[in-house]
């Protein structure tokens, strides 16, 4: 068998199931492989070996006894150190949360393990989820695999780069402003925001109640897609999955050819950097091979759309944060701390206005990609900077580099969209790109179906790279 | 064009949320936030009276079942 640490998450439940290989040496190959990766990397928080060895002795044992838990049975995986397990750490990336033990677990989690997931242990992340590009001054940065001068991006930094150095077969991340997509498109994995409302966020640190989403980052779109179907659904602890519809496997399986996707006229194809524009339009060349439809799509001015989304944001994480503002503002990183504090800058009513407007932001989108079934765009103008260039606390333009990287990403949250960032090419200092399928709402399948489509007519997603 | 953010907006919004801020911390927030609330002000939103948060769940809904 080839390297096993390296297989996707499909094929590896599927080697486990037909007991080709165990699930305890799945899990000595990833620990020997987050030994060899974790200093280059720092991608994990806390890697919890002897209890993961034991918790695949047993998923073999059950597995032999014709106990089998679920579709994922003896899978090792990770999360992002905000999905809480109860009993077990979720220190949020913070100073705060140093220490702090969760009282339950995340249903997203709860749902994986009875799908026959267990913890390898825990990844690194932002601050409190609250930062695009991976640098925290509490864990240290999380580095690219590709490149370990680079951002990750973020907030969910440690699974980007767990992923893509193959030291989990996939890890939950979140998207309140792009915290999935980022980490896929720069380091070169898959990753899929859902529908707001459809995955339950109950039990996972909130940064934003409106806007917080749930979702994997894994080597394919099949991959995600294949969490997604154990995740996805109503939960009583979270009332805004009261009206998510299960997941249809049968729909993420439908072909691409007769599907339509819109290209947008400006906003996302603007100021792109030669090699994404390059690698942006192979792609489409790519879908209308596979017999998608493309026609252009002049979408409602998105500069709005991401200012409305900022402000829901801000207010939003700044109330979660007002306890600790007012009482421990020196133990928050300067760079998150003046996050947290432009939140104050909103008055209510523009901040319930910006609430009542994402109906109309909702109803204004849908109606410019008429009959599309999503659209196409970049995940970002340019590839991964180096850490040093988007250091806010060192470099002069910083801030106005992770705008120009992070501009296509809050927009999609505010419509509360599903989207799956897809690596779609190489660019300049060999770095991956990642391209964005926009979905309808709750058309989380149709998008995972051009992400399957779009994989099985490129081999991007299967590119590893190599600890140098 | 909007009136820009100053920092004694800011010093009162601070306030008003009992949170203190540092020295120079408000003319730092007005200064990141200004175009963020010039655009959004530009717009003028004007919605229809019965407009809430939760329509936006109306409009998600109607388009799932299409």
């Amino acid at each position: 068998m080839s390297d096993i640490a390296e297989m996707n998450l499909k094929d590896l439940a599927a080697a486990i199931k037909r007991r080709k290989v165990s699930s305890v040496e799945v899990t000595k190959a990833l620990l020997a492989r987050i030994d060899q990766w974790q200093p280059a990397l720092n991608a994990f928080a806390r890697v919890e070996a002897e209890d993961a060895l034991k918790a695949a002795k047993a998923a073999d044992r059950a597995l032999a006894a014709g106990k089998a838990k679920g579709p994922l049975h003896g899978v090792p995986v990770a999360h992002k150190d905000m999905y809480y397990s109860k009993g077990k750490l979720a220190e949020c990336g913070s100073k705060i949360r140093k220490g702090w033990i969760a009282p339950a677990t995340a249903t997203a989690v709860e749902r994986l393990e009875a799908a026959g997931t267990f913890r390898l242990g825990a990844v690194n992340m932002v601050e409190f989820a609250y930062g695009p590009t991976g640098h925290n001054v509490h864990t240290d940065n999380v580095r690219n695999p590709w490149d370990q001068t680079r951002i990750t991006g973020g907030s969910s930094s440690g699974s980007g780069s767990a992923v893509a150095a193959r030291l989990v077969p996939f890890a939950l991340g979140s998207d309140t402003g792009g915290s999935i997509r980022m980490p896929a498109h720069f380091c070169g994995t898959s990753g899929f925001k859902s529908t707001n409302g459809r995955v339950s966020r109950a039990n996972a640190m909130p940064l934003s109640f409106t806007l917080d989403t749930v979702g994997p980052l894994a080597q394919t779109a099949e991959d995600c897609a294949i969490v997604l179907s154990v995740i996805a659904g109503p939960d009583p602890l979270d009332p805004t999955t009261a009206l998510a519809p299960k997941w249809d496997g049968k729909a993420m399986k439908r072909s691409a050819k007769g599907m339509t996707i819109g290209i947008p006229k400006s906003f996302y194809v603007d100021d792109l950097e030669p090699d994404v524009a390059k690698a942006f339009d192979e792609a489409i060349a790519v879908f209308k091979k596979l017999g998608v439809k493309v026609i252009q799509v002049e979408l409602p001015d998105q500069v709005m759309v991401a200012a409305a989304a900022l402000i829901v944001l801000a207010v939003e994480a700044a109330t979660y944060h007002a306890p600790w503002l007012r009482t421990r503002p020196d133990d928050y990183g300067a760079q998150v701390r003046n996050r947290l504090q432009n939140g104050l800058a909103y008055g209510a009513v523009e901040y319930l206005e910006a609430l009542r407007w994402r109906a109309h932001a909702l109803e204004a989108h849908l109606a410019a990609i008429g009959k599309c079934d999503a659209v196409l765009a970049p995940a970002s103008r340019a590839v991964a900077s180096t850490l040093a260039e988007t250091d806010v606390a060192g470099a002069n333009n910083a801030e106005a580099i992770i705008q120009g990287i992070t501009r296509f990403m809050r927009p999609v949250n505010y419509l509360g969209l599903p989207a799956l960032v897809v690596p779609a090419g190489f660019g300049q200092h060999r770095m991956p790109i990642g391209l964005q399928l926009i979905g309808r709402p709750f058309n989380d399948e149709t998008v995972a179906a051009l992400g399957i489509a779009f994989q099985g007519a490129t081999d991007f997603h299967q590119k590893v790279p190599v600890l140098t | 064009m909007p009136d820009p953010v100053t920092p004694e907006r800011i010093a009162a919004l601070a306030a008003a949320a009992r949170v203190p801020l540092a020295e120079g911390a408000a003319a730092r927030i007005a200064g990141a936030v200004t175009p963020t609330v010039a655009r959004y002000a530009a717009e003028n939103i004007a919605l229809p009276l019965e407009t809430e948060p939760s329509s936006f769940l109306v409009v998600q809904m109607k388009d799932a079942t299409r």
